[in-house]
């Protein structure tokens, strides 16, 4: 494995009595990549999570994190990771400081770093102030803003992050975003469990959707462009004539056409690719442009096109 | 379970003292206890200093025959040191009752609130956890016992019953408090623990793992009843099996301490 690697997982399975959790994941992420799990409830994210944090063993297959086995090499796994659980999991009878410095010591920080650390982030969390209060008073964002400074107070090269905006406010939602963006600067590999597909769509480079096994992984807009609704929608001065609509047909980049009246929506792969081309043939075949415009599928309409049918709407609440 | 750092189970050991002093309930659980049964052995001897019937020679010489700590007591002091040495075994109880009450609200309240999976996701070795979590459990258990007997003592020497202080510095008293008190303890946390893992309310725990308390009241009954008294060997005897158990019982311990039994059974 490659230095560049942080996260790898071969044939990766996990069964629980005669039910498989998770069956044949493979896996690669560079260093610094956010890489999305999207998956609805018991697709199997947490036991992914729990497999390479070297918190449970798989029953199948291997993996490694920056290199280390994480059955061979577990607690040398579990120094180099960082986990926000689904739950923030904290000590609600001590302090915000107290909660830091029992995991700081766990992971054998010096005292000077450990306060060092503890005050940074407390006060990148907006929780400086409230740093002697007993965490079971504190509403349920400023937990999570704990349990995610918490999972980052050694600095670990490998980050995962069970739904970490669940639970906070919109300004609280766009710290952790910023934090999450600045861990990626520097180098971090942060794998995102999240059903916030908008969130995953800004935050990630790669998305992975998984439903025991990942059933597709790639880019934000591969994937949308791979659900085959990237569409240019052209607007002419009069409706389509039918050479024209023919004419962009021919083309091999163009997956469809349609008109509909003075409309073209031309169906394609990659938009970024083929808008200046299949706008400079229509000129070039007389075609009298209004406007131009892109429409892509939805990271939404992607998850449901992988995970099976969109489930019936019947108009909303009265 | 790999070597214990003390570095970790220090950690350990820390937070969860932290946590068992803001625990209001569980302070009062670790405090009365010692308080009452240090009160009423100092209350009956006191009262009874007075009160209690002067025995026949005959009966003297015998009971001394049968605790030599006893000599020299006279027929009043001899129904005294019977009646304080019955309170040894409630000295028992309190390395029992303690550490079951802190393992019960530690273990089962990580399982309320789900905290043990960030902990588990840390180097922390299993076995560390567990043995700062025992340690924890147990210390405060053993040290209310013998603070209590400590208590006892001066209390007797200074203010109640001087004559009294061989007898419960005796073999049995120093064997049953200082040695067979531990042993107690050690078995009462890993019944804390091994129930703990498999119930969700701390006081179902105490509750079920309070079966570790009904042979010391047993011995107490039977004592009482029968008029005997078990001795120094006796005591050490029964510490020597507790400890022979008590390894056992830390293999279930760890087994249902396991990462993945926490995470993937404790509900």
């Amino acid at each position: 494995m490659t230095e560049s690697v942080a996260v790898r997982a071969v044939g990766l399975g996990r069964r629980f009595g005669a039910q498989w959790a998770l069956r044949g994941v493979d896996l690669e992420l560079a260093r610094g990549e956010v890489f999305g799990l999207l998956g609805p409830n018991g697709a199997g994210k947490t036991t992914t999570v729990r497999l390479l944090s070297a918190l449970i063993a798989p029953t199948e297959g291997r993996a490694w994190i920056d290199g280390l086995d994480v059955i061979a090499d577990a607690e040398a796994v579990r120094a180099r990771i960082g986990v926000l659980t689904e739950t923030p999991g904290l000590y609600e009878r001590l302090t915000a400081v107290q909660n830091l410095e029992f995991f700081g010591r766990l992971h054998a920080l010096a005292p000077a770093v450990r306060r060092e650390r503890m005050e940074r982030l407390l006060r990148l969390f907006d929780l400086w102030d409230r740093r002697e209060g007993l965490v079971g008073t504190f509403s349920k964002g400023m937990k999570q803003k704990l349990a995610i400074a918490r999972a980052l107070l050694h600095e670990p090269s490998v980050l995962f992050l069970d739904e970490p905006t669940a639970a906070l406010d919109p300004e609280a939602a766009f710290v952790v975003r910023e934090a999450i963006a600045a861990l990626k600067g520097q180098g971090r590999t942060i794998v995102l469990c999240t059903h916030n597909l908008d969130e995953a769509e800004r935050l990630c480079d790669r998305i992975g959707f998984l439903r025991t096994s990942l059933l597709r992984l790639d880019s934000p807009s591969r994937l949308r462009g791979l659900a085959g609704k990237a569409v240019l929608e052209v607007q002419l001065a009069t409706p389509s004539p039918a050479d024209l609509v023919a004419r962009v047909q021919a083309r091999p980049e163009v997956r469809g056409v349609e008109a509909a009246g003075s409309i073209l929506d031309i169906s394609v792969d990659d938009l970024t690719r083929d808008t200046p081309d299949l706008v400079r043939t229509l000129a070039g075949a007389g075609a009298a442009i209004l406007g131009v415009r892109t429409r892509t599928a939805s990271l939404e309409d992607v998850y449901f096109e992988v995970m099976g049918a969109r489930p019936p709407t019947d108009g909303g609440p009265p | 379970m790999g070597l214990v750092r003390t570095a970790m189970v220090g950690a350990v050991v820390r937070r969860e003292v932290r946590e068992i002093v803001r625990n209001r309930l569980l302070v009062s659980s670790i405090i009365l206890p010692p308080v009452l049964l240090t009160a009423a052995p100092i209350i009956l001897v006191a009262l009874g200093s007075k009160a209690a019937p002067d025995l026949p020679a005959d009966q003297v010489a015998q009971l001394v025959a049968r605790h030599p700590s006893w000599v020299g007591l006279d027929g009043r002091q001899v129904v005294m040191a019977y009646a304080i040495s019955q309170f040894l075994a409630t000295f028992l109880i309190l390395p029992a009752y303690i550490p079951l009450a802190i393992a019960s609200y530690s273990i089962v309240g990580e399982k309320q609130t789900r905290s043990l999976e960030a902990v588990l996701a840390t180097p922390l070795r299993t076995s560390e956890l567990l043995a700062g979590k025992a340690v924890a459990a147990l210390v405060p258990g053993i040290l209310a016992s013998w603070l209590a007997f400590a208590t006892l003592l001066t209390l007797t020497a200074v203010l109640v019953a001087p004559a009294l202080l061989p007898v419960i510095t005796d073999d049995a008293w120093l064997a049953g408090v200082l040695v067979l008190g531990p042993a107690v303890g050690l078995i009462s946390v890993e019944a804390g623990i091994i129930v703990s893992s498999r119930v969700n309310d701390p006081r179902v725990a105490q509750q079920i793992g309070g079966i570790v308390i009904l042979p010391i009241l047993a011995l107490i009954v039977l004592q009482g009843a029968g008029g005997f008294l078990v001795d120094g060997p006796a005591y050490l005897a029964g510490a020597a099996v507790l400890v022979v158990i008590a390894a056992g019982g830390l293999r279930l311990a760890v087994a249902l301490f396991g990462r993945e039994t926490i995470l993937t059974r404790w509900r």
